[in-house]
């Protein structure tokens, strides 16, 4: 029998996916706590998200210092000691502030964990925030802050954020360079003492977790010496209106030109998200979408061209990035309106629609696969208050999604007259 | 311990089969023994350029992404220097798909004008992205040439000059393919929950009638021995002073290789490294400090790079350099010190084995160094290496004379 090698062979469209349901348990002090217990290697993830991202800040930068710092020493290591330590057992800990919160995370080999938690437990508890080591972290990050403002993407996307907020909001707020001479050590440590502690954070701990050790997190940063308070503060939101729809900064040399066409959309726990990020994965979510194939496989403008559901805590924005050659600017934004317009006018294809779908349940599939990509999905959820169930909505939703209800989705929420623009380039 | 299967078609295909029973995903792996140094020094990017140019359809499949986006699959791939890479994944009810793809690809592409134009479009933009509009981002385009005299590795994988991508033509694109796309120039990689009989069947159905190539061993200028200390000096439009300092090291399949990786690390992995201490914390001199090797297969580069803090003059940043380089050879190096450097080694490897798409691309890795089992033998080789392999090592490295130096000023 000859091959037919014209013929895809028979495939089959993922229709459940296991998804693990963690545990959840209460620390000694309180600490609500998430036990995802798979895997196959020796290793395990301890991930601590405290509510204090740049969205509680009063002073730019003290939020981000207050998480960054906590691995440059404690009242009993110095920061050395503590690299030292880490660096010693193969360990590694991530600190991440973001708009909403201070990540922490420790990843380390299961056999040193007894090890390595400790550390983790004295640099989230007894941080030092020492001066000098504040001066040195403030003059490093001022000149990575001062290289990146050399990219028309950096300049785009904090012009994007302020026009999306309004340059008061915590989430449109932009640091300045001399905001990194105007944080006070007193600030950062009053930050820490508000935001870092057991009655505001959430463990998740992922990998070949047994017993034992959830009865050593318990010892650790269970401990009941560690307490709560409740001075949690809460910024008032300044709301300022969105300034300008559109917002051109010229950069003479730049060969490329940095875009961002966007606007807030609804939360991740509105009946409507799911059809919304489906209308989105069409548009630019995925390598074979519409905005790829015209803005680069078509006209071949751009290495790359995305367009992206952004969820925080208090708002969750589309937005479609890209860098194209700067001599075709303006020819790149029109053409990328029109592709947002026209799914509103015209009703995508059974085939295409079919891809997408097919496309996006191997996705979801893939995103759990291995043990902390597991908890960085759920992660996510419990960031957002949202339930395990989200993601069987989600499969449901990608199922039975039909043109008429794209086009409804696409008419409600992206008109592309409603879209807020940045151009960072020529123009 | 990554336990795997290995077997060959008649017409030279390598294969390897992992099997991986706690994962509902598939990894298929395809390198292409040919990379940026097979290249044409009139035609530097082009192994690079083909890569776009092999998802552009192939004789029976119009389009690949599209193909494998409807069986929920997704992939990527890349270019170095020695080698192509293609992967997939996905769900391992699947795995034909896979093999239809890539085995269509293998036998031959559906060239046209048209699709080589756009592509040509699209490389020169992701040059201009990553290279021209990015501080710092022409770094390697200056450092390869002024460090290697013979060796193609003097060009970077985006190529030398952005007209050798602007001057291909299609008769030299089919030239390329001709020349080493073919079964017996590939190795071909699967890892997840599958079987390796299904794996046998499936190679042999869609690999196996793919005609053996006439892939002519390569055989590339060694790099001389480099005589004295050569320097470069440049003005950008960037905020701060750097500063590169490249030195010639070993191959990728010398015992040096590990002992050199190693040196790496004493300098600069992790925060408690000696750069970062030394430099960083202890002296403020720098922002950023960083000592890596290139990795590559053959005769590689060892390179310290860093930006200086504002206000600090070049010569003390790189005396200060140069000391921590010669006290590698010069000052004892305790047993702590190797340990912390060996633990750290392990940890990341066994952190990295997690995905079966690692798995997948670092099987078909070693098996083009000669021996997939190396995935097994590679943590016994750093543990191998003493304090006097480092010093002895460090002190030929480091010579004066094997040192390449750029300067990067800041224009204002």
């Amino acid at each position: 029998m000859t091959l037919n090698r014209k013929v895809e062979p028979e495939f089959k469209v993922v229709e459940k996916i296991d998804i693990p349901i963690p545990v959840k348990v209460f620390l000694n002090n309180g600490i609500e706590t998430y036990i995802i217990k798979s895997g196959s290697q020796d290793v395990i993830k301890i991930e601590l998200s405290f509510n204090a991202g740049s969205w509680f800040q009063e002073q730019v930068l003290v939020a981000s210092c207050a998480n960054e710092m906590l691995m440059e020493g404690t009242r009993e290591l110095t920061s050395k000691q503590i690299s030292e330590k880490l660096d010693f057992y193969g360990a590694f800990i991530h600190t991440q502030p973001t708009k909403d919160f201070g990540n922490v995370s420790l990843y380390t080999l299961r056999k040193y964990l007894s090890e390595t938690i400790v550390l983790l437990k004295d640099i989230l508890i007894n941080p030092a925030y020492e001066q000098n080591e504040l001066n040195t972290f403030l003059k490093k990050r001022k000149q990575n802050f001062q290289v990146d403002l050399g990219k028309v993407s950096t300049i785009a996307r904090r012009e994007f954020n302020e026009q999306l907020f309004g340059s008061e909001h915590p989430y449109g707020k932009k640091a300045e360079l001399s905001d990194y001479s105007n944080v006070n050590r007193s600030d950062v440590v009053e930050f820490h003492k508000a935001h870092y502690h057991p009655g505001n954070c959430r463990i998740i701990i992922s990998g070949k977790v047994n017993d034992s050790d959830i009865e050593l997190l318990n010892k650790t940063l269970g401990d009941t010496n560690w307490k709560s308070n409740d001075q949690s503060g809460f910024t008032t939101l300044k709301i300022s209106p969105v300034q300008n729809q559109e917002r051109i900064i010229i950069k003479d040399r730049a060969s490329q030109s940095a875009i961002r066409l966007g606007k807030q959309v609804i939360n991740k726990d509105h009946p409507d998200y799911f059809n919304l990020d489906i209308v989105n994965t069409i548009l630019g979510g995925y390598f074979g979408s519409r905005l790829m194939k015209t803005i680069r496989e078509e006209k071949g403008y751009t290495y790359g061209i995305n367009s992206v559901l952004v969820s925080l805590k208090n708002a969750c924005y589309f937005v479609v990035l890209t860098e194209v050659n700067a001599d075709v600017t303006k020819n790149a934004v029109s053409d990328i309106l029109f592709e947002i317009k026209k799914l509103r006018t015209e009703k995508v294809g059974i085939k295409e629609l079919e891809l997408v779908k097919n496309y996006m349940l191997g996705h979801l599939l893939r995103s759990f696969d291995g043990v902390f990509e597991i908890s960085s999905n759920i992660r996510n959820l419990i960031d957002l208050n949202l339930d395990v169930d989200f993601y069987n909505r989600m499969i449901k939703a990608i199922k039975n999604i039909t043109p008429n209800d794209i086009m409804d989705i696409a008419n409600k929420y992206l008109h592309e007259d409603s879209l807020v623009k940045t151009i960072v380039g020529k123009c | 311990m990554v336990k795997f299967d290995k077997f060959s078609l008649d017409n030279g295909l390598k294969v390897i089969v992992h099997k991986d029973t706690t994962t509902t995903i598939t990894s298929v792996n395809v390198l292409y023994n040919v990379g940026a140094r097979d290249e044409n020094s009139e035609r530097t990017g082009f192994a690079h350029l083909f890569e776009h140019l092999m998802f552009e359809g192939s004789v029976n499949i119009s389009s690949y992404d599209k193909a494998l986006q409807l069986a929920g699959g997704e992939n990527n791939a890349y270019t170095t220097n020695d080698l192509t890479n293609y992967y997939i994944t996905l769900p391992k009810e699947n795995l034909e798909t896979a093999f239809w793809l890539e085995s269509d690809r293998m036998l031959g592409l559906d060239f046209s004008e048209g699709k080589l134009a756009i592509q040509k479009n699209v490389v020169i933009e992701e040059f201009n992205q990553r290279y021209l509009n990015q501080p710092y981002g022409d770094v390697y385009l200056l450092l390869r040439p002024l460090v290697y005299k013979e060796h193609p590795y003097q060009w970077a994988t985006i190529g030398k000059d952005i007209s050798h991508i602007q001057n291909t033509n299609l008769q030299e694109v089919k030239d390329f393919f001709n020349k080493h796309y073919a079964p017996n120039n590939a190795i071909l990689s699967v890892a997840g929950n599958v079987d390796l009989n299904e794996v046998k069947l499936l190679a042999e159905k869609w690999f196996g009638s793919i005609p053996e190539r006439n892939v002519i061993n390569r055989n590339l200028p060694k790099e001389p021995k480099q005589e004295k200390a050569k320097t470069l000096t440049v003005k950008r439009d960037v905020p701060y002073d750097a500063i590169y300092k490249a030195f010639h090291m070993s191959s990728r399949n010398s015992e040096d290789y590990y002992t050199c990786d190693l040196i790496s690390d004493l300098l600069a992995n992790g925060k408690s490294s000696r750069l970062y201490q030394n430099l960083i914390k202890d002296k403020k001199l720098f922002s950023e400090i960083n000592a890596y090797i290139t990795g590559s297969i053959d005769e590689g580069l060892f390179i310290v790079s860093g930006k200086l803090i504002h206000g600090v003059s070049m010569d003390d940043a790189e005396k200060a350099i140069n000391l921590e380089l010669d006290n590698i050879s010069d000052l004892e190096i305790s047993d702590y010190e190797m340990e912390k450097v060996k633990n750290k080694f392990e940890s990341v490897y066994q952190f990295g084995q997690i995905s079966v798409l690692n798995k997948a691309s670092d099987l078909a890795f070693y098996e083009l160094l000669g021996d997939a089992n190396k995935i097994n033998t590679e943590i016994k080789n750093y543990r191998n290496v003493s304090v006097e392999n480092v010093k002895s090592v460090a002190e030929n490295l480091f010579a004066k004379n094997n040192s390449s130096t750029l300067y990067y000023l800041s224009k204002k």
